[in-house]
């Protein structure tokens, strides 16, 4: 076992290697090393017991055992897909790991072919020329692609528009990334579940920024009006950002043919499990933007051999370099994230990927209408296709709908007094039969 | 290291120069500043008609690890725009003084590039 | 030291390993296909590289071979602590039960509530801090976020006209940028000749219009701030808020707190300071502690203990939310893991070990460290020489190179953190990676590196002509 100390098991010094050390640099102690006024040191203990790495698990391993093992028919901007065992195993090298940000390509060539490849597939879903690699999460993201529009030429006005239905804590976000600006942010109507175009005609004018949708909409309907939005964008000479999710994309129109000028989402439903939120933010935009972009940038050019190679490229608009004037703050990023996604989508191919996507639609329309079957249940709300989740409203109260299916081992989300969400995947297709069945006794 | 300096032209501490054409001036970087930056990679230049007070920043000149802004040495109105320049930033590494130049100006005042370094006040700020 | 890294390359094509689509695509045009939506709303095709499991598998192999991680070797990366990554930490976040959806309630995920709860408490005591959220994904969105606190609590005081942030020349790019995206002015600090703040400067750059300092300490030179109950007075009485970036908070565990110093934000490098790997650039996490007065305003949802269990809640004065959900929640187990295993005896020693291992490494360089006493990253200048061709000449040298050229008070500067992780043997073997590059002739280095995946790359070509996908590549 690795040896045991008195300090950290992580520092490799022996005694008397840390003795030579001291020797040489010419002092007596560590101690004497930190040049720290006695007045600010801080000579207490923390507290905090040194546990074993066997401890560590069997204690984390009982606090997640408090975590109520529930089947989670949950969504709402976070979503988990099957993730195959050769991304965990591959990507889980100690190399990709244990690397950071490729300063010095020469010695980084594989990550930045991996990121490359990432970038090059969401290229090819959104149809849009330029995505970095990459933004926290999809919230993050938007953010992003919102700043980025108060720097454009030819965009202009100080009014940004979200959908008054959006995923919870996007605007919020939003807001915050849009606190240090003079825009002003407004929600626009949705009509039965999917934008109200009237009310949205109604509110864009000369001084709209930018128009943000979403497609698939927060429930779930596909969205049949993003060419009209982005029309209406265009014509105030608006941006128009779509929110999307890489699984959708296998099927639904490819956002650049659409008139989108941003795409964003969180590409995480594809590469990580449902991991309480934790994202990958896809930012992918047009050429005409390129030098307005945030993030990383990874680019192919050529080494001294003549052969192909990568690079990070347009560095100066990063905050490294152009400081209070750069594109973004952002630094540390999802890189590792993105990996995994690339070589999810990978393991999918174009088959696996619209197989996945059809599921998504064909799986939300199954258990919509066996839960519509139920007496006092109405699913979808919504007349629309649905990808993933729908609607549905209880004659009961919702929240006791809810909890009746917590006791049954179901999780599903409450909107309001008598509206249910719910969202399936193949990982919670098996489960169906037994969600219909608590619902039936639920709303009994 | 020595720079080139040509005589025929007036400079500012920031390092563009002006050369008087007929009364359009021409604005380009010195051969210093391009040595400074390095491979210039990206050049962002003003568009025709622009109006420029004089210090104003124009535009903005990249290498691939600094970002410097370019600032009109006298006011007036952008008149031309080497949109060669833009397509092959490398000009103005290899001719900063010629191909090079970034932007024609009509300046507000006509005897602004007078009060301009000369050449000989340019090259002692150099060293 | 020499290390030939993995470099596949085809002999008949200008090509290394090829990419993933380069060794077949498959397109699917979906009008062939039977699916469950009207064309209206679909899209005509998908093209995706075709690789079956073994060559994925394969690819992928291949492409981490011709990546330098921690693990490979000696990362002096200064600033970026490129320390040991433990792996059972990857064991414990891979844990299914903890994996759960961020929309459950809270009755529902006490045990996930209960790790945040632990780990909030540990980084406040860690910190010297009252409150900490680990919302934020990243340090410059932990930067954000505390800059985004003190903006909500000038304007909740009516203080709303303090427009600026101070930041020194010497501090990290991010600073000067998440300032300004929370729509500050930044004033920046002109060091002292000591390479630490400049008190007369600081004096003349605070007024009523300043809102906060940002300020890291360590600097990036390694030096303390050693007028530090000075600075933060000066910040404090001119009505400003005092804010510390962690990203060298290594050097002080056990020894110094950011709260003790009279800070009144922070924020936690978790992937620097508390060993969750870099993972080729992320993901990382950037938790905030703050001060009392200050916790009203942390972001939403905060996770607190009452009297049966851990809720979520809103904050009185919250700014919202930094992050969709609940930030980089796989990062935060392993930030856990991670301080629960070195406990108080183990994060003292880490600080000791960080310290002693820079001035260890620092004392057997033949090159000169302008700034001392550094403490775990110290600034050489490679003098005549220009400090990116040095790096690149170290590369064959089987270490990663230090950061270069940055932060530019120190003429080609060499920004360099060997991190406690390494033993003496590494050291000296980094050193002489140095010394033999610091004695080499610079004319030699044009032709570096050799050993590497890759021979040096024409950065210049990739910025003049953009080329962000497959799409602009010829396939071979």
């Amino acid at each position: 076992m690795a040896h045991e100390t008195d300090g950290s098991p992580f520092t490799p010094h022996a005694p008397e290697e840390t003795a030579a050390m001291l020797e040489a640099v010419g002092v007596q102690t560590e101690d004497e090393l930190f040049d720290i006024p006695d007045a600010v040191a801080f000579d207490d203990s923390f507290g905090i017991d040194q546990r074993t790495e066997r401890e560590i698990r069997e204690e984390c391993a009982e606090l997640f055992g408090r975590n109520d093992e529930l089947i989670e028919f949950l969504g709402r901007g976070h979503y988990g897909h099957y993730i195959p065992s050769v991304v965990d195993d591959v990507a889980g090298r100690s190399e990709f790991l244990t690397s950071y940000t490729q300063y010095q390509p020469e010695i980084a060539q594989g990550f930045l072919q991996a990121l490359f490849e990432y970038q090059s597939m969401f290229v090819e879903l959104t149809g849009l020329p330029v995505v970095n690699c990459s933004s926290y999460d999809a919230a993050a993201a938007l953010g992003e692609a919102a700043t980025m529009a108060t720097r454009l030429r030819g965009v202009d006005g100080d009014r940004v528009l979200v959908p008054e239905a959006m995923v919870p804590g996007r605007r919020s976000v939003l807001e915050n990334y849009l606190a240090g600006t003079d825009v002003s942010i407004e929600a626009y109507p949705f009509a039965d579940g999917t934008v109200d175009v009237d009310g949205l005609r109604d509110q864009v004018d000369a001084d709209t920024l930018f128009v943000y949708l979403e497609n698939p909409t927060v429930y779930g309907t596909i969205e049949p009006a993003v060419v009209e939005v982005c029309e209406l964008a265009d014509d105030h000479d608006a941006l128009a950002t779509l929110g999307t999710d890489p699984v959708a994309m296998g099927l639904l129109a490819e956002p650049a043919s659409q008139g989108v000028d941003v795409v964003i989402g969180d590409a995480a439903s594809l590469g990580l499990p449902t991991s309480h939120g934790m994202g990958l933010g896809l930012f992918a935009t047009r050429d005409t933007f390129l030098r307005q972009v945030p993030g990383r940038l990874v680019g192919a050019t050529t080494d001294d051999d003549g052969r192909r190679a990568y690079t990070l490229t347009l560095q100066t608009r990063e905050q490294h370099i152009r400081r209070e004037r750069a594109t973004s703050n952002i630094c540390t990023n999802q890189a590792w994230v993105g990996l995994r996604t690339a070589m999810h989508l990978t393991w999918l191919g174009a088959d696996g990927l619209v197989d996945l996507a059809s599921e998504c639609v064909e799986l939300a329309a199954e258990l919509a209408a066996r839960l519509d079957e139920i007496e006092g249940v109405t699913a979808p709300v919504y007349e629309a296709h649905h990808f993933r989740e729908f609607v549905a409203r209880t004659d009961a109260s919702a929240k006791s709908v809810a909890d009746a299916l917590v006791g049954a081992g179901y999780a599903v989300h409450v909107l309001d007094d008598d509206h249910l969400q719910m969202c399936v995947t193949e990982l919670t297709a098996d489960a169906i039969d037994g969600l219909v069945k608590a619902f039936e006794e639920a709303t009994a | 290291m020595t720079y080139e300096v040509p005589e025929d032209r007036r400079y500012v501490a920031t390092h563009e120069w002006v050369e008087d054409r007929d009364g359009i001036v021409r604005i380009g970087i010195t051969d210093f500043a391009q040595d400074e930056l390095g491979d210039i990679v990206f050049v962002e230049l003003p568009q025709v008609d622009d109006e420029l007070e004089a210090e104003e920043a124009f535009g903005v000149i990249e290498s691939i690890k600094a970002v410097s802004d370019l600032y009109a040495p006298v006011g007036g109105t952008v008149t031309d725009v080497n949109e060669t320049v833009m397509d092959q930033p490398e000009l103005v590494n290899e001719d900063p003084f010629g191909d090079g130049w970034m932007i024609e100006i009509e300046p507000t005042a006509a005897d602004a590039v007078d009060e301009l370094l000369s050449a000989a006040e340019y090259e002692d700020q150099l060293e | 030291m020499i290390y030939d890294q993995a470099r596949w390359r085809r002999t008949e094509e200008p090509v290394y390993e090829p990419l993933s689509a380069e060794k077949a695509e498959r397109t699917v045009d979906l009008d062939d296909r039977d699916v469950p939506l009207p064309d209206e709303l679909t899209r005509d095709e998908v093209t995706l590289p075709r690789l079956s499991e073994p060559e994925l598998a394969r690819h992928y192999t291949r492409l981490s071979q011709m990546t330098y991680g921690v693990d490979s070797g000696p990362y002096p990366l200064g600033s970026c602590t490129m320390k040991y990554n433990p792996k059972f930490t990857e064991d414990v976040a891979a844990d299914p039960a903890g994996l759960i959806h961020p929309h459950r309630g809270d009755e529902t995920t006490q045990g996930t509530l209960e790790l945040c709860g632990r780990l909030q408490d540990y980084l406040a005591r860690i910190g010297g801090m009252d409150a900490v959220t680990l919302q934020p994904p990243a340090g410059a969105a932990g930067e954000f976020t505390g800059i985004r606190i003190a903006a909500n609590y000038h304007d909740h005081r009516g203080e709303s006209h303090r427009d600026e942030v101070i930041v020194p020349d010497t501090a990290h790019g991010t600073n000067f940028a998440s300032a300004a995206l929370a729509g500050y002015d930044v004033i920046e600090l002109p060091s002292g000749d000591d390479g630490r703040i400049d008190l007369s400067a600081l004096e003349a750059a605070t007024s009523d219009r300043t809102a906060a300092l940002m300020l890291t300490n360590p600097n990036t030179l390694g030096l303390f701030e050693r007028d530090i109950e000075t600075i933060a007075a000066t910040v404090h009485d001119a009505g400003g808020l005092l804010y510390y970036d962690g990203a060298n908070l290594n050097a002080l565990l056990g020894r110094a707190r950011p709260g003790d110093m009279g800070f009144d934000i922070m924020h936690y490098n978790v992937h620097k300071t508390f060993a969750t790997p870099h993972g080729g650039g992320g993901p990382g996490a950037g938790p905030v502690g703050v001060t009392e007065d200050l916790q009203p305003f942390l972001p939403t949802p905060h996770i607190r203990e009452t009297g049966d269990g851990f809720e979520t809640y809103e904050p009185a004065q919250s700014i919202g939310k930094v992050h969709g959900f609940c930030g980089n929640w796989l990062v935060l187990i392993k930030a856990f893991a991670y301080i629960a295993r070195l406990g108080d005896p183990g994060l003292a020693d880490t600080s000791a070990k960080a310290v002693l291992n820079a001035n260890y490494l620092g004392s057997q360089l033949d090159m000169e460290i302008p700034h001392e006493p550094y403490h775990h990253e110290f600034v050489a200048s490679a003098g005549d020489k220009d400090a990116a061709e040095v790096a690149k000449a170290m590369l064959d040298h089987g270490v990663h190179p230090p950061t270069t050229k940055w932060p530019d008070i120190v003429r080609e500067a060499l920004m360099t953190e060997p991190t406690e992780s390494e033993n003496r043997d590494t050291l000296d073997q980094l050193a002489r990676a140095f010394n033999t590059v610091a004695a080499g002739d610079e004319d030699d280095f044009a032709d570096a590196p050799r050993r590497t995946s890759a021979r040096r790359i024409d950065q210049v070509a990739a910025a003049r002509d953009v080329r962000l996908s497959w799409h602009d590549v010829e396939f071979e």
